[in-house]
């Protein structure tokens, strides 16, 4: 098992407007579950592949298990990848997928076939060593694309988004599976997606990837409860965090917010990080919101009219078309729920629950 | 493990090593490949090179030196060719004979790859296998009766029997490439279209023939090679020879003419340039209607 | 009206008259029964007859096809035939094959190599044959002045004009047309072999040759197979090069099934048709035989989905 170190690590592509990786710099601790996470096109394959070896390095450095590696090729890395479309040689069977590596790099017979077992056995592999990858569903081919990189015993496992072309059930059932294996196996283990349920359930530390950049490293709840931008604020958690722009006012010393509606947001926990701003952005997630009645006063009371109601049965999703062109929030509320289509409403937003963004930047503004 | 700085460190040292030789090996198999792909061009493209230089020198110059670049570029043999050895006339009858043949198969073709993949009705995979099979009839089965078939009906020996025999030898191959192309057209076009009231044949006409244009046009492409190409039928079912087509006409001009090198070497270039013309816009086209199908 | 429409019977464009199918069909069936089906029944009627001249038959029953069977003749032919047919496929697919990878590891101007080395298939036979006449020529042909220059005189032969070489040096002028063929096939495989399977070998400790060996080439297996079936068939039906280039001799040593039958038919001292559609018929049925043959063959084996 080995830590991987990247510092400073580029990709530009010739011809391309911006580097497709800028300035990628991280550690993933031996034995420990990173996650790439991101939208398609902000560079986490790339930066996973440059990992891999199959893609070359543009500029920075590359350590593996205390090595340099930038120069050394893909098949010497001591890596072993599971690809989107697990990628196995469909002309082999099951059992010479897994041991084709391994001949290839003149690995003893012996050890072969003890490798190749207790892989089997891992993953419930054994009845299926015979077939061919043609005759196997797509969640038994995902096993054997992971127990071909089992087989190989190296220092770090890499996941190219494996569990994207699975269906909805297999995926929960596999996400599972994937941890456990972490678990038993205690590897360094490298894995994109951009799915932020898988993020959130499978990271031991989630690396939230944005534009070819690093947005935001940290534990998957402390990257939650204290995104570092709005960025990272919306593509994370579901429904996705409302945000609204609002004015920033002055009143009896202390800084308020005011939003297109008219309503009052105090901002007393900011203190004087407001200093000199005029306007900034509000964010606030769905399940921190309640609604009240259009009658109840207050501050941080938006007000506006319920445009939708989403019974999910666990729970009711509403969403407040806001007075003034505010914008939209959605409030995610209890299945009871008592809200109708086109009913004037309040909804309470907790001075706890805010977030500030700079309103040019977008990097979030802490609180002291 | 860090102490030696890393121009002297082994591990390092190994590392420079191997990427030389990766490096040196890169540069060898490119070099093979080079050699390869050199000595293949040369292969593929002397002979046809040779011909084209020779269509340019007298034949007493060649049989001097086979081999030498044309000191006098003789452009006057093209039109001797053309005008006193009857080059002028096989052309025309090749082009007569070939573009009849390619208008009419791709019409009726067209007709019958539209209704086999539109339309469900019992047999309809039938007919298609019935067409489509003969493809691989050798066509000596059908050499010997055709030639008594267009003797009975008095077209042996014209033009026009072997046009009607042309599109018959087409057929299949067209209806295969458009079928396939056809079926892939959306059922929607079809369903919007009958609803705003066009008849089938409208239909066909209308939308069928354009949104498959570029199949057809394929299929002209490659009909026209191949008939323009054709020699055995040609051989069999014409006799006079002012009724010749193009590659006939230079086979019989290598028997009556054999030493006459540098005239046959005009007349093949003269075959070769409609085919060259049409393969230099349409390459890409012809390729990939050469070879579909053929990609498993 | 919606009533009407919904009632209207051909408002499934999926379905249509009969007499609409029928003309869409009809002209396209004409000409194939007249041209193509009933040619091949007539042959096959043909050759139960001695047929002297275009109106006279002479009923033989099975007289023809039992001299089908003890002509030296016809059986030289399906020997040269089945040579070719077997050997000359090896030696297309392979080089196709050759040429296909070299492009595809990358060398400059391949877009070009690509179109340019196409060119010889869409060369009539008639031209290809004139051209290799003279490139075999004993005299000055370019095979023969090069072998002199580099000192291998020993080695320059009469290439058609020698029995023991004229079908070998027709197979590689045949070969030499096609190669450009099978090589645009490859080419359009290789660039369909999925990348991840290729970097998946890549990091399983795969050069280039190990790649070649196991991965590659198994994974074109089917299309390489397609391919061979192909030539194969198109080699059972030679004709144009054999007759351009050396009409079937010397001594009958490339007469082909296809030229023995012309020969028969249009070229022989007695004038009788029934015997060569004999011919034709057998050899109809031994190409069928074959294509049917390949296909239950191989069909199983095609199934390497990605």
């Amino acid at each position: 098992m080995a830590e991987v170190q990247l510092q400073g690590l580029f990709k530009n592509y010739k011809g391309a407007a911006r580097p497709a990786v800028q300035d990628v710099s991280f550690t993933v601790q031996d034995g420990e579950f990173m996650v790439l996470l991101g939208p398609s096109g902000c560079g986490k394959s790339t930066t996973l592949r440059m990992i891999a070896g199959l893609e070359s390095i543009s500029d920075g450095q590359l350590v593996i298990g205390g090595r340099v590696v930038n120069e050394v090729a893909a098949k010497d890395r001591d890596i072993a990848m599971v690809f989107q479309s697990y990628a196995l040689y469909p002309h082999m069977t099951v059992a010479d997928n897994l041991s084709f590596g391994l001949r290839r790099r003149k690995i003893d017979e012996a050890q072969i076939a003890a490798r190749v077992k207790s892989a089997a056995s891992i993953l419930g592999l054994g009845e299926l060593l015979e077939r061919k990858p043609f005759a196997l569903s797509g969640g038994q081919r995902q096993r054997v694309a992971l127990g071909r990189a089992i087989v190989r015993e190296p220092q770090v496992f890499l996941f190219d988004e494996p569990l994207s072309n699975l269906d909805a059930a297999l995926r929960v059932a596999t996400r599972n599976e994937l941890v456990r294996l972490h678990h038993r196996l205690g590897a360094t283990m490298v894995y994109v997606t951009h799915d932020q349920v898988e993020a959130m359930t499978m990271g031991q530390r989630i690396c939230v990837m944005n534009g070819g950049q690093v947005a935001q490293i940290g534990r998957p709840l402390d990257v939650y409860k204290a995104p570092a931008d709005v960025f990272v604020a919306q593509f994370l958690g579901n429904p996705p965090m409302n945000i609204l722009a609002a004015q920033l006012q002055a009143a009896g010393g202390e800084a308020q917010a005011l939003t297109g509606d008219g309503a009052v947001l105090p901002l007393r926990r900011w203190r004087d990080r407001l200093a000199g701003m005029r306007a900034v952005k509000l964010g606030m997630r769905p399940e921190e919101l309640s609604i009240e009645s259009p009658d109840t006063a207050g501050p941080a009371l938006l007000r506006g009219v319920v445009a939708a109601v989403e019974p999910l049965g666990a729970e009711t999703l509403v969403n407040v078309m806001l007075d003034g062109n505010a914008g939209e929030v959605i409030a995610r509320l209890h299945r009871d729920a008592d809200a109708a289509l086109g009913q004037r409403v309040s909804v309470y937003v907790p001075e706890a629950a805010l977030y500030l963004f700079d309103a040019a930047t977008g990097k979030a503004i802490e609180a002291p | 493990m860090n102490a030696l700085p890393s121009a002297i460190n082994p591990a390092s040292v190994g590392l420079t090593t191997r990427r030389a030789t990766e490096l040196l090996t890169g540069w060898l198999r490119q070099g093979g490949l080079m050699a390869v792909v050199v000595l293949y061009t040369l292969f593929a493209a002397l002979p046809f090179g040779w011909i084209a230089t020779m269509s340019v020198r007298t034949t007493s110059e060649i049989s001097a030196r086979h081999f030498a670049w044309p000191e006098q570029w003789h452009w006057e043999k093209f039109r001797i060719a053309w005008v006193d050895s009857n080059f002028a006339q096989y052309f025309w009858n090749s082009a007569l004979v070939v573009v009849s043949a390619v208008a009419i198969v791709t019409l009726l073709g067209a007709a019958a790859a539209h209704c086999l993949a539109r339309y469900n009705f019992r047999g309809n995979r039938l007919v298609y296998f019935i067409l489509f099979s003969s493809i691989v009839f050798p066509p000596q089965i059908i050499l010997i009766s055709l030639f008594q078939v267009l003797v009975e009906y008095d077209l042996y020996n014209s033009r026009l029997g072997l046009t009607l025999v042309y599109v018959s030898l087409q057929l299949p191959m067209t209806v295969y490439l458009l079928e396939s192309f056809f079926a892939r057209i959306p059922q929607d076009l079809f369903d919007a279209a009958k609803i705003d009231g066009y008849s089938d044949f409208e239909i066909f006409w209308r939308i069928v023939l354009p949104v498959g244009m570029p199949a057809i046009a394929t299929t002209i492409i490659l009909n026209f090679i191949q008939l323009w190409n054709e020699f055995l039928f040609a051989v069999v079912l014409l006799s006079d020879q002012d009724k010749r087509t193009l590659p006939i006409g230079i086979r019989a001009y290598m028997g009556d003419y054999f030493q006459d090198i540098g005239m046959i070497a005009t007349g093949m270039m003269i075959a070769v340039i409609p085919v060259v013309i049409l393969y230099a816009f349409f390459s890409e086209k012809l390729i990939q209607g050469m070879t579909a199908g053929a990609v498993k | 009206m919606l009533a009407a429409w919904l009632a209207a019977p051909e408002a499934d464009s999926r379905r249509a008259s009969l007499p609409t199918v029928m003309a869409f069909l009809a002209p396209a069936l004409l000409v194939y029964a007249a041209l193509t089906a009933y040619p091949v029944v007539r042959t096959f009627y043909n050759s139960f007859f001695n047929i002297g001249d275009i109106a006279s038959t002479d009923f033989v029953g099975w007289a023809h096809y039992r001299a089908v069977l003890h002509d030296e003749m016809f059986w030289k032919a399906v020997r040269n035939t089945a040579i070719w047919s077997v050997v000359g496929p090896v030696l297309d697919v392979s080089i196709g094959l050759l040429l296909a990878l070299a492009l595809y590891a990358g060398v400059p101007f391949a877009r070009f190599l690509r179109v340019a080395w196409f060119t010889p298939v869409l060369l009539s036979y008639v031209v290809v044959g004139i051209m290799w006449v003279w490139i075999y020529n004993y005299d000055w042909g370019i095979v023969n002045v090069w072998l002199r220059a580099i000192g291998l005189e020993s080695w320059a032969k009469a290439w058609l004009g020698d029995p023991a070489y004229a079908l070998g040096s027709v197979i590689v002028t045949h070969a030499w047309k096609w190669a450009g063929f099978n090589m645009v096939v490859c080419l359009a495989a290789l660039h369909s072999l999925p990348s991840e399977v290729l970097e998946a070998a890549d990091l399983d400790n795969c050069g280039w040759r190990a790649k070649l060996i196991h991965i590659i080439v198994p994974m074109l297996w089917p299309t390489l197979l397609n391919l061979y079936i192909l030539a194969f068939i198109g080699k059972m039906k030679v004709f144009d090069l054999v007759f351009i280039m050396t009409e079937g001799g010397p001594v009958w040593s490339t007469e082909t099934v296809s030229t023995y039958v012309y020969k028969r038919a249009f070229n022989w001292n007695t004038f009788d048709l029934g015997y060569p559609s004999a011919i034709a018929v057998v050899w109809f049925l031994v190409v069928i035989g074959f294509v049917v043959g390949l296909n239950l063959l191989f069909r199983r084996r095609e199934r390497l989905e990605y």
